[in-house]
């Protein structure tokens, strides 16, 4: 059968997709220009490698070291799922993506634990409560400590 | 360092033309090596990863550049030998230098009807209207418009989003950072980390990085944008073969003026990944459609590209399923039970290899799934039998539905309607535009295309009803990507379906189907000769 479409129906339509699609990409590129002049030094995951790689020459390269912070350990996992802070999460998942292949447990309940307290220091009495004496101070809210399982 | 980078890209890039050439000789010309870039890039990506995590469990992880160099010879060689023997039957059959127009790569085996000229082929000229010319430059401007947004994008998160360093690249780091101890992440029981997701880019970043003998932070990064721009080439090359430049424009035009595509590629997810072997299934799975039974090579590419998928991410898993029963039940119906079981065993072929890949890192590996964690029937049934979730559900496939495109919803304010200039709408808009016209040639293919791509949205429909997981932070949080896997697939079935323009100016139609040339007067002579021999 005959294809009797008239031509200007699909010149017109090509013609709307050009349109609104280059609006959409040079759109995207203003926003992306405008990224780029607030654009800082370093992104955040960049820092945190670095300030957590201080910590290397101090752990073993595999097996596996406990994690505390600001807030208790099952609080970083349900601040992020009640959409409150993901900060605190997004800490302990950058310490272990820096740390790799060594493995960071988020409890302290181990003989090795990192603080991270970029975000202030614990509630009182959390570090005394699992035996927890520093080791080594990093700086930059950074310290090492080990367990105490002594009475 | 970035010798040996490149020269990992280059093995992987080699290795699926290579396939392609050997499993899919027809798709010739510019525009079919151009596809068989494309196409064969995510391929050879693909089973170098897999090549690498073979390496990795027979502890040959230092011979990974000698294995994949030796695989490529293996392919290079049937390629030869198949050369030569088409060379042979030329001399004595045909016509030498009798080109195969790109466009008919899929129509190429259907038997004498693909040897008419398709009803709106162009003339074999390369001059285009002002519509084609527009369109090109169009293109061409939101291709450096992309690239620059994609640059910005990595300068400012160099190790992706959240999904990328809290899994898929921290994945990596296990891998390549855990020489021969790497299988203890798996059990290291970091379940935030979703250590059951299948590895092909972790492993395709640790390759790299094993290439090169040291981690490059960026290299993940090129990884993001080579799947990225394969996708966005993939379909710019197979809309031109089948349907000419200006579709071929147009789709990738739409693809890269959705925000999130743009948005996703930059975050080094697996989603792109995703979407790129997903396409490539679609696409070959159109092409095995109009051959016939005895040639299996796009069937089999098929299958290699849905075994991909599975390897990619768990969804894929429920892609492969649904892409084989899709590929039984359409092909029998059309095509009679003796095919149907025939192009099914081709796809399985080649699906196996990666497949008992996928299996063995399942069984022997992975930990449980976190959507599988605490699954009873009890549970189920009460989820099944709930009303109120389908509710939840099919606004939040609404909602999302249309404003995908548009990028992830801010977790405080929870899902509301994103309209952008690119969304779902639009491509419905055209399609109103110019109507809609299907070759019946093309029938096949594109049932067994649109009924994959309905099927899976019912797949990810009931994944959500069963979910163990907080429903709305499960929808909020996934639903968008889960789309976007299926948008390339989407934009390819509309410019397939739209009404093509009526070449009324030479160039504007599919890629021109070149007559057969007239043998040379000596050629000829020593064909007789040959014959009366």
């Amino acid at each position: 059968m005959a294809d009797l479409t008239p031509n200007y129906r699909i010149r017109a339509g090509t013609l709307l997709l050009l349109f609104l699609t280059v609006y959409a990409v040079l759109n995207l590129l203003v926003q992306s220009l405008e990224t780029y002049k607030e654009l800082p030094e370093k992104d955040p995951v960049t820092l945190h490698e670095e300030r957590i790689a201080k910590l290397k020459g101090a752990l073993p390269a595999f097996g596996e070291v406990g994690y505390v912070t600001t807030v208790e350990n099952e609080k970083i996992f349900a601040y992020e799922r009640a959409f409150q802070n993901v900060e605190f999460l997004a800490q302990y998942v950058a310490t272990q993506y820096t740390l790799a292949p060594l493995i960071v447990r988020n409890t302290p309940e181990l003989p090795l634990v990192i603080g991270n307290f970029l975000d202030g220091p614990p509630a009182p009495g959390f570090l005394e409560k699992y035996g927890l004496a520093p080791i080594r101070d990093f700086g930059e809210g950074l310290i090492l400590y080990r367990r105490d399982l002594r009475p | 360092m970035i010798f040996l980078i490149t020269a990992s890209l280059l093995i992987s890039l080699i290795l699926g033309v290579l396939l392609t050439l050997v499993f899919f000789p027809s798709a010739q010309g510019k525009a079919g090596l151009l596809f068989r870039c494309f196409a064969g890039g995510g391929l050879g990506i693909g089973v170098t990863a897999c090549i690498h995590f073979l390496c990795l469990l027979t502890g040959l992880r230092g011979f990974t550049a000698a294995i994949d160099l030796a695989v490529c010879a293996f392919f290079g060689s049937i390629l030869l030998i198949q050369y030569r023997k088409r060379r042979l039957r030329k001399e004595w059959d045909l016509p030498p230098e009798w080109p195969l127009s790109g466009h008919r790569v899929g129509l190429l085996d259907q038997g004498d009807r693909a040897k008419e000229p398709a009803p709106n082929a162009a003339l074999p000229s390369r001059r285009g209207s002002p519509l084609q010319v527009l369109t090109i430059a169009v293109f061409s401007i939101a291709l450096a418009s992309s690239l620059i947004s994609w640059a910005v994008a990595c300068l400012k998160e160099p190790h992706g989003r959240w999904d990328a360093f809290l899994i898929w690249n921290m994945h990596a780091r296990f891998l390549y950072r855990g020489g021969d101890r790497w299988r203890e992440a798996f059990a290291s029981g970091l379940d935030w980390s979703h250590w059951d997701y299948p590895l092909l880019l972790p492993l395709s970043i640790a390759r790299g990085w094993a290439y090169a003998g040291v981690e490059m932070t960026h290299f993940p990064a090129l990884m993001g944008f080579l799947f990225t721009f394969l996708l966005v080439g993939l379909l710019l090359t197979s809309l031109f073969l089948l349907r000419g430049p200006i579709p071929g424009c147009l789709g990738a035009l739409l693809l890269m003026g959705t925000p999130f595509f743009i948005y996703m590629g930059t975050s080094q997810f697996a989603d792109i990944p995703l979407a790129l072997f997903i396409l490539t299934t679609l696409i070959l799975l159109f092409f095995q459609a109009g051959s016939p039974d005895h040639r299996p090579g796009a069937a089999l590419l098929a299958g290699i590209a849905a075994g991909l998928c599975a390897w990619t991410k768990n969804e894929g898993l429920l892609f492969f399923v649904i892409a084989a029963g899709s590929l039984l039940s359409t092909a029998a119906y059309f095509q009679g039970w003796a095919s149907s079981l025939r192009r099914t065993a081709w796809f399985l072929a080649g699906a196996l290899p990666i497949l008992l890949i996928v299996l063995y890192f399942k069984v022997a590996l992975a930990p449980t799934n976190d959507l599988m964690a605490g699954f009873s029937l009890s549970a189920l049934t009460e989820k099944l039998l709930d009303p109120s979730r389908y509710g939840q559900i099919a606004r939040a496939f609404f909602v999302t539905g249309i404003s995908f495109t548009q990028g992830s919803f801010d977790m405080r304010t929870g899902m509301h309607l994103q309209l952008g200039p690119v969304n779902i709408l639009l491509p419905a808009v055209y399609l109103l535009i110019t109507g809609i016209r299907i070759d019946p040639r093309e029938k096949i293919g594109l049932v067994q295309t649109a009924s994959v791509l309905l099927l899976m949205t019912v797949g990810y429909f009931f994944v959500y009803v069963l979910t163990p997981l907080d429903l709305n932070y499960h929808l909020l949080t996934s639903l968008n990507r889960l789309f976007l896997q299926l948008w390339p697939g989407v934009i390819f079935v509309v410019f397939m379906i739209a009404r093509p323009l009526q070449a009324d100016w030479p160039g504007d139609g599919p890629e021109p189907v070149p007559l057969p040339a007239r043998p040379k007067q000596g050629q000829r002579r020593k064909t007789k000769i040959r014959e009366a021999k």
